[in-house]
């Protein structure tokens, strides 16, 4: 999601008895990232940034956590969870917390209104206003006024 | 231009994979030398956002195996 590319992250099982098996793992690994380059941070700054503080949130931090016990037991309200509802909520919750760390570091890095963080980061405006809002609640931005017409916001 | 040194970040768990990459040294196998590797009780110790800091840091590539 935050475009550095999925086939630089590999998952694979390997077990103590399988020196071969490590081996081939190692190279194919290293294949691949020979084959894609050089990952540029600098480039990519604003969207791990996002991930980070996605990741370290609280929101998807306590529904990892909960997921065992809402997808058994169910949830407060006694409303029953399969495992696979359960997921699609936790990506969309995943995606809507990046989307919104994602406006934040746009802002920090400068863009105040929304035409200029939806340039910035490749959201399309209506999201990125819609986002904002759910923001502003949060406390996480601040409306700072209008300016020639359009809405500025700041960081807290 | 330099050859390309690509910096592969492997979190390694102690009961699997890395004995399995011991066994590889010890059974004298070759393979690139492309990883940094990083013991872990379990692959499950693994948080994502160790992941996230590592291509931060500039690594190129993040392998997690269990």
């Amino acid at each position: 999601m935050s475009g550095i590319g999925a086939d630089r992250l590999h998952l694979a099982w390997v077990s103590s008895a399988e020196a071969q098996r490590f081996v081939e793992v190692v190279t194919d690994v290293s294949a691949s990232i020979h084959e894609q380059g050089k990952l540029d941070p600098d480039r990519f700054s604003l969207q791990l940034a996002a991930a980070e503080d996605t990741l370290s949130g609280e929101p998807l931090r306590w529904m990892v956590g909960k997921e065992v016990q809402i997808t058994t037991k169910g949830d407060v309200y006694g409303r029953q969870w399969d495992e696979a509802s359960y997921e699609s909520i936790m990506d969309r919750t995943l995606e809507k917390e990046y989307h919104k760390n994602l406006i934040v570091q746009a802002i920090k890095d400068g863009c105040q209104m929304p035409r200029d963080i939806s340039a910035r980061i490749g959201l399309d405006l209506q999201r990125v206003s819609f986002l904002l809002t759910d923001l502003e609640k949060a406390r996480q931005v601040e409306f700072k006024g209008m300016e020639a017409c359009k809405p500025v916001f700041a960081a807290l | 231009m330099a050859e390309f040194d690509p910096k592969i970040v492997a979190f390694l768990c102690n009961w699997c994979a890395y004995a399995g990459a011991d066994l590889a040294g010890v059974s004298r196998f070759q393979y690139p030398a492309d990883l940094r590797t990083v013991r872990v009780m379990c692959s499950g110790r693994v948080d994502p956002l160790f992941i996230t800091r590592a291509f931060k840091q500039g690594c190129d590539g993040v392998l997690v195996a269990g």
